[in-house]
């Protein structure tokens, strides 16, 4: 089965949040706490993106892409970006993968590529 | 609400330092116990972000109060990441104005050398959102760099613009002893000459080594005391006049307009009316230049610049010793170093020392009014303070 990264869309009155929170940004019913899960799109265009050089201690790479993509829902959210030459405003897709590795986890989120 | 005064600063030197962390904090105190002429005092807040982390210390401000025989003072640590230091200011504040304490001891400190700088680096990255940044590998200088490139993107921040607060900051550090760097940049070594992009790499595209600030170790300390014992110190009268204090997303990327930082324009907003002061009547500056590119937003959303032209500002030299609103005269972040808990006491230290004329070659002329800007996380929690010298 193909890995998701999930939003979160309040049963109240249907905002969606991601990343997930415990009360809702629009209705602020804290007396409610129900959200259904509803997958992200996987494709976008890139707001922003970097090359990070320094990374943490972790990270057994040289360089790594990240970047801050609108989703085709409207929403945002960071992934890594493999793409040789970005550019703000490029079509971009998506996929989830390990992104990064500890001793005994693997923590998947977004990775993406040039649509 | 009572009138909250600054009656003692005290700092060490930023750089590495091989003391116990306790000690470093303890040390600045008691330069600032002495400068205020108190053996002792009510309360201490002790700042800090990374103690149970990087130094394998829990409980710091119990230490620092064993440590300045301060005993049986009340005595509590605070951990409000970058932004730790003017938290503690600010609960300092509310202890005096309210009546509970009139003698406050507010002591920042961070020992980030003790570990290697991989590992400085992820301790500030916890302060990302853990699931939909920090798994990622995201680092605040990526954090930066992306808020950078849009800033390039929309209003014409160019690296240019970046050395350029770079060299000014570095080099105004020259003027201050306690200063991390102590060593002078020009564009030519940092820009423009062939050399320049082998002394100043990428850290995170766009950002250059020279636009990050240094990990250091350091401490800083200021007394705060109700009026009534200000008139007894009899120190120069700086009043603590104005306090803001916002929150932003957790998440960077969920905020609606990208290159605004709305924490820092609410805290900055707030500051001021609480003070009765506009931008106008502020005579030096001290804003959070953890990166280059945050002292041009920051100088917008503050309200020195309309938002876009904080870099027309600074091409003019608005913002250098001498020009119409002096930023960083103390080297800030850049030049003096950022040792996270202490830096939004040393701000607040070098606000002071303007005030009261003692700034030495870096002095800002009849400075009367200064303001501090410490900006937490990746401004999703910024503190604003305003300070006015009164006699």
């Amino acid at each position: 089965m193909a890995r998701e990264i999930y939003a979160y869309k309040c049963r109240l009155c249907g905002t969606m949040h991601y990343p997930f929170r415990m009360v809702c940004k629009g209705c602020k019913q804290n007396d409610y706490f129900e959200f259904d899960t509803v997958p992200l799109p996987k494709n976008g265009k890139l707001l922003t993106y970097t090359t990070v050089y320094n990374l943490p201690a972790q990270y057994d790479v040289a360089t790594l892409g990240l970047g801050i993509v609108e989703l085709e829902n409207g929403m945002r959210m960071l992934g890594q970006l493999q793409i040789d030459d970005p550019k703000i405003g490029m079509a971009v897709k998506g996929s989830v993968e390990v992104v990064r590795k500890e001793t005994y986890d693997n923590y998947y989120g977004m990775v993406f590529t040039a649509a | 609400m009572r009138d909250v005064y600054v009656a003692g600063i005290g700092i060490t030197t930023f750089t590495r330092l091989e003391y116990p962390l306790s000690e470093i904090a303890a040390y600045a105190s008691m330069m600032a116990l002495k400068d205020a002429g108190v053996t002792e005092v009510d309360q201490l807040y002790v700042a800090n972000m990374g103690a149970p982390r990087v130094n394998h210390q829990t409980a710091l401000a119990s230490a620092v109060a064993d440590s300045l025989s301060l005993l049986p003072a009340g005595a509590a640590a605070i951990e409000n990441g970058p932004a730790s230091g003017a938290a503690a200011i600010k609960a300092g504040f509310q202890a005096v104005a309210s009546g509970m304490d009139d003698v406050v001891l507010v002591a920042g400190v961070e020992r980030m050398r003790e570990v290697n700088n991989l590992e400085a680096t992820d301790f500030v990255a916890t302060l990302t959102h853990p699931l939909a940044e920090y798994i990622y590998g995201v680092t605040l200088p990526a954090h930066a760099a992306m808020f950078t490139r849009l800033y390039m993107e929309k209003y014409g921040v160019t690296e240019r613009h970046l050395a350029m607060v770079g060299v000014k900051n570095q080099n105004a550090a020259l003027n201050n002893v306690w200063a991390h760097l102590q060593q002078g940049i020009t564009m030519e070594g940092i820009l423009d000459s062939p050399e320049a992009m082998t002394n100043n790499p990428y850290v995170a595209e766009p950002l250059r080594f020279f636009d990050a600030c240094p990990v250091s170790d350091g401490g800083a300390a200021i007394i705060l005391v109700s009026k009534e014992k200000a008139m007894e110190l009899g120190r120069p009268l700086i009043r603590l006049s104005g306090i803001g204090q916002a929150t932003d997303t957790h998440a960077v990327f969920e905020r609606e307009e990208p290159t605004d930082l709305l924490a820092v324009r609410k805290a900055a907003k707030d500051a001021f009316e609480m003070a009765g002061l506009t931008p106008d009547d502020v005579d030096v500056a001290e804003l959070h230049d953890a990166f280059t590119i945050l002292e041009i937003a920051e100088s917008e959303e503050v309200g020195f610049f309309p938002k876009g032209e904080g870099h027309i500002g600074l091409e003019k030299g608005e913002t250098a010793l001498g020009g119409r609103i002096p930023i960083n005269v103390g080297g800030g972040l850049k030049g003096r170093g950022h040792p996270v808990g202490a830096t939004g006491v040393a701000q607040a230290w070098e606000i002071v020392t303007q005030l009261r004329g003692d700034g030495g070659k870096r002095q800002v002329e009849g400075a009367k009014v200064g303001l501090t800007l410490n900006f937490g996380g990746f401004g999703n929690n910024v503190v604003c303070l305003t300070f006015v010298r009164e006699d």
